[in-house]
């Protein structure tokens, strides 16, 4: 499952996960919206390894400003709260899965 | 929705000739395109080495493209596709504000010859945006330089000026920009873009101009940007003989996938992308394999 994040729960959970994908994202983003089922799917196949978490960047700017996000949508890779990569653009699951293992 | 068994994108020889095989195949098509058919095909003056049409104008074979398909039940879709997302086991492909799904994709929207700037494609999504409808938002209240290439993408402009601080637009034709008064028109060629630490850069012969975002509007969409995750060979798509590119579902045909330009290979690869996309879902239908 992707969970929903506001700025306030970011510390608690994305930054406090030993990996997490953070899915930076908007409501008026098409490529947002055809992403996020990809992501679901990758939750569960990743579900013992990874957490993964969602940001609306209209709800949480100060998230948006702190990892650099400009544009969207934009995942952003996170070991034990460390910044290590970002994935931006729509990509199909395969390709997704392998930027995550080459990041474990 | 209705799922369609292929999408073809394209409708010079490639996408005409891939919607007949299909046809023939019994697939369900959505055929996108333009009833005028393929503008270079149009523009061809005379064409001597297709068989069966022999010395034929670039009209009449339109005409008779045209005439094939409206004798197959073969309708066209008048709409530009904007991105094909790869779902999983199906397509999504964006038609303006629509959406439409299929199970395979065949590309034969023939070759774009846009020339990117230097720093652009490594800067895309790191303060360079192709999509000012897309990004816009991440910019309120601050400074966004617009490249663009032609009149089209003047409304682009003029609604990031609606968003952003300041606006200034960069025509790369002749036409007088038709834009509201708030956004700076600067009659300079952008030679290149830079990113520093306080934020984007477009170089000029003349002067360099500052922003934190530069969107790069041009009609002629990259088939990697068409289709991300799409592997490419410079302008050209990456296929093996049976047009398959590396994403599984997805075909590419015609000039395309490379030279030589001929109508009559673009042809011949539209009926191979066709076959092979028939077969691909036979095959995925049967053994229900969704990776493919």
């Amino acid at each position: 499952m992707v969970k929903k994040l506001n700025t306030q729960d970011f510390k608690d959970t994305a930054m406090t996960a030993p990996v997490a994908v953070v899915d930076f994202n908007a409501t008026w983003c098409g490529p947002c919206r055809m992403l996020a089922p990809v992501l679901e799917e990758l939750s569960d196949k990743y579900a013992e390894k990874v957490s993964f978490y969602s940001v609306d960047v209209d709800e949480s700017p100060a998230l948006a400003m702190q990892y650099r996000v400009s544009s969207v949508p934009c995942l952003v890779l996170l070991k034990d709260g460390k910044f290590i990569d970002q994935s931006i653009g729509f990509r199909p699951e395969g390709q997704l899965a392998a930027w995550i293992d080459g990041n474990l | 929705m209705e799922r369609y068994d292929i999408a073809i994108i394209g409708t010079g020889p490639a996408g005409v000739s891939a919607a007949l095989t299909a046809r023939n195949r019994n697939k369900s098509i959505l055929l996108l395109g333009s009833r005028e058919m393929s503008e270079k095909v149009v523009k061809a003056h005379e064409i001597r080495n297709y068989p069966g049409l022999p010395f034929v104008k670039g009209e009449e074979m339109a005409a008779a493209f045209r005439d094939q398909l409206d004798r197959m039940g073969i309708a066209v879709t008048e709409k530009r596709v904007g991105a094909v997302y790869a779902m999983g086991d199906y397509f999504a492909l964006q038609t303006g504000e629509e959406m439409q799904e299929a199970k395979t994709v065949i590309l034969a929207t023939g070759v774009v010859q846009a020339k990117t700037l230097p720093g652009e494609e490594a800067l895309l999504g790191r303060g360079v945006s192709y999509c000012a409808t897309c990004d816009a938002p991440l910019y309120r209240g601050r400074t966004a330089a617009v490249i663009g290439y032609s009149p089209r993408e003047e409304a682009e402009a003029a609604f990031l000026s609606e968003v952003c601080a300041k606006v200034m637009y960069f025509p790369m034709y002749r036409e007088e920009p038709d834009l509201p008064s708030g956004v700076e028109v600067i009659r300079e060629t952008p030679a290149e873009i830079l990113k520093g630490d306080a934020g984007m850069t477009v170089k000029t012969a003349e002067g360099t101009y500052s922003a934190d975002g530069v969107f790069v509007l041009r009609e002629a969409v990259a088939p990697a940007q068409l289709v991300p995750g799409l592997e490419t060979d410079g302008a050209h798509v990456a296929v093996n003989r049976r047009m398959e590119t590396n994403l599984p579902g997805v075909f590419a045909c015609g000039d395309l996938t490379g030279t030589p330009y001929q109508y009559v290979k673009a042809a011949g690869e539209g009926n191979v992308a066709a076959i092979s996309a028939a077969a691909y879902i036979d095959r995925t239908e049967k053994g229900g394999n969704k990776n493919g």
